[in-house]
């Protein structure tokens, strides 16, 4: 074989090659901190007024649908919403869990990836982390709005009541509250770690009010021997740490529903089905962030590449099929168990009215992922990853409609079977969506979304060398 | 040495000419422990042949796990027994949902008790003036240097045959 043809017999040279290499990946092409700095600053302080009218419209929007309408419901009671026997949780659960999962991809990503040493996580891990926190105070938006009274949420702390009873801690409603408050602060914990450093980047480069924000932030983080082991060592206990968190509170919030003796609730492998539920809709949703601060925010495209795309799209890929698994083992084991109920209700969910709604569950959550995502040059178009993201969570939202009220329509009791019909939760769903990307707009620029020391470091890990007439990418382990 | 005190503070581009300036340093007779390594990015110990750093992030996150632990034991052993109602026959402390408060509530303790170790073992927050140059986050290490006045310029000019990018006295001042 010719110098200069590698072993698929395609002629190159070593420089071209090298450069081929570079263009690919982040952590190959390095530009001096300095310079990534100022790419990320200018990235913060960059806003178009098209940025500021989709904000003010997402402000108004929230305004309305989520805190008006709200307020509408406290007033005039749970009757101005839909739920009403025998679909008792309605739209205001089915966000509950669509945002749980969402908030999944964060941690995902980010404790998983870096607990395997995954590199190509590096640029994306606070895009990612800031969807489990903001997702986070969704999920815990829609639960305050299920209560309806929503002044006594307090009786589910574990404080004593006035009858001196404690909340009953057999019941999953109260290991809801436990899980979904140790993973919101453990993973707003998570979140802020890695960016103190960055934080003090920002500091020694702004003036003016946000001098004074992130050197409050920052906390005098100067970057010393002592500040780096401490701050490392807290990060590896939190990447451990979280995992399991992670997995226990969609196993808890699928116990919610595999607690009860419902038919097409009662199922051992809800647990693991609705863990796998939630990081297929929590990736599709990273993915769809992604694309949108690449395409939008200035300088992103060199910290966020279609390699970034590809590597997601391969995870969405395994866990399309493993959510395909988990379905059918679901489906199959209640329609085989044969009781009379639960396959009355499996036939409901796709023939009766909402069968649409079943047929593009799986068109969305399989068919479309598994025919685009197999090719790396389609999952490495981020426009096409956006959209398949965006029919994942579509799907996945669907998904949760048919387990909570559709699957409330059949049970044991014919008398009472009624279609549920969405009332005022409607539009406070829709709230909660544009809170979410209020927030991370406004987080988008205040905050630097790229870890600049993380990818900085993952550079310095990464070089090119040759195996013979081979270059080939090595990674050192500076840890 | 007090705020007020000057301290050398010399920054390097590469890792290595901080770790050979650091031991130069040494056999120049600068103890290790007047010697303090700012980096933008994490740099190991070993990588600058430097002593390793004591951190008390692991005892404390033991420490917040257990007392999460003893938490979710009272929760779930202790307060049905308070005010007992015989509900349907059931047990009051029964293991298996047990097992899910004590879970929930050891986690907690230990990552609330890791974050606030990152804050105990790092004085954060410390808004005090501090020495510091801001070219540090850019990428840069530097070298500071506490060493009495008479070898100053002694230091200095090690410092700058070795490679440093600027050798300066610093003193603190506010980030």
């Amino acid at each position: 074989m010719a110098d200069n043809q590698n072993r698929n017999g395609v002629a190159h040279d070593n420089g071209s090659h090298e450069e081929h290499f570079r263009e690919k990946h982040l952590m190959l092409d390095p530009m001096p901190r300095g310079k990534m700095n100022e790419m990320v600053m200018d990235a913060m302080h960059t806003t178009s007024w098209k940025f500021w009218l989709v904000f003010g419209m997402l402000a108004a929007l929230v305004a309305y649908a989520l805190f008006y309408k709200w307020g509408v419901m406290i007033l005039e009671g749970l009757g101005v919403a839909g739920v009403n026997r025998p679909a008792y949780w309605g739209i205001f659960l089915v966000n509950t869990v669509f945002w749980i999962g969402i908030s999944h991809a964060g941690t995902f990503i980010s404790a998983i990836l870096r607990v395997f040493k995954a590199e190509y996580r590096r640029p994306f891990t606070r895009a990612a982390e800031l969807m489990t926190t903001f997702g986070l105070i969704q999920a815990g938006f829609s639960i305050f709005m299920h209560m309806g009274r929503v002044w006594l949420s307090y009786w589910l702390m574990p404080i004593p009541n006035q009858r001196e009873l404690w909340p009953n801690f057999h019941s999953p409603l109260s290991w809801d509250l436990l899980a979904i408050t140790t993973y919101l602060l453990g993973s707003t914990m998570y979140l802020f770690l890695p960016l103190i450093p960055d934080l003090a980047m920002a500091r020694d480069r702004s003036d003016g009010w946000r001098k004074t924000f992130y050197k409050v932030l920052a906390l005098g983080f100067r970057g010393t021997e002592g500040e780096w082991v401490h701050l490392r060592n807290a990060m590896n206990i939190f990447a451990f740490a979280i995992i399991p968190v992670m997995f226990s509170v969609h196993t808890i919030v699928s116990w919610d529903f595999a607690m009860a003796t419902r038919p097409g609730w009662s199922s051992t492998v809800f647990g693991p089905y609705f863990v796998i539920g939630a990081l297929h809709s929590g990736m599709g949703a990273v993915v769809m962030v992604l694309a949108v601060v690449r395409g939008t925010m200035k300088n992103m495209k060199y910290f966020i590449r279609p390699e970034h795309f590809e590597a997601i799209g391969k995870l969405m890929l395994i866990i399309s099929m493993s959510w395909g698994y988990f379905f059918f083992n679901d489906y199959l084991v209640q329609w085989y168990g044969g009781d009379k109920w639960t396959k009355q209700l499996l036939h409901w969910h796709e023939a009766g009215p909402m069968g649409w709604m079943w047929f593009a569950m799986l068109l969305f959550n399989v068919v479309i992922p598994w025919g685009v995502l197999w090719n790396r040059k389609w999952r490495s178009m981020p426009w096409l990853l956006f959209t398949v993201g965006l029919l994942i969570n579509v799907g996945m939202w669907f998904e949760r409609y048919i387990i909570i009220p559709i699957s409330l329509t059949i049970n044991r009791m014919p008398f009472t079977w009624r279609l549920y019909e969405p009332g005022i939760e409607v539009w406070l769903g829709i709230g909660t969506l544009a809170f979410f990307i209020l927030l991370y707009m406004a987080a988008s620029k205040l905050i630097p979304l790229i870890p600049v020391w993380e990818v900085q470091e993952g550079q310095m890990a990464h070089s090119l060398k040759k195996f013979g007439r081979e270059t080939v990418v090595t990674v050192s382990e500076l840890e | 040495m007090t705020a007020e005190e000057k301290s050398i503070l010399a920054v390097f581009a590469d890792i290595d000419p901080a770790a050979d300036a650091i031991e130069q340093l040494r056999l120049l007779g600068v103890h290790d422990d007047c010697m303090n390594v700012i980096s933008g990015i994490p740099v190991t110990e070993a990588m600058l042949g430097r002593p390793s750093q004591w951190t008390n992030v692991p005892r404390l996150a033991l420490g917040g796990a257990i007392a999460g632990f003893l938490v979710g034991v009272f929760l779930s052993f202790i307060t049905p027994d308070m005010y007992t109602i015989l509900v349907g026959g059931q047990p009051f402390t029964p293991v298996p949902p047990a097992v899910i408060v004590v879970f929930e509530m050891t986690m907690l303790g230990m990552l609330l008790s890791t974050f606030l170790g990152v804050f105990l073992d790092s004085y954060f927050p410390s808004y005090r003036p501090m020495k510091y140059i801001p070219e540090i986050s850019d990428g840069k290490i530097a070298i500071l240097i506490e060493c009495p006045p008479p070898d100053e310029q002694k230091v200095t000019d090690l410092l700058k045959k070795l490679g440093a990018e600027s050798v300066q006295l610093t003193e603190a001042q506010h980030l």
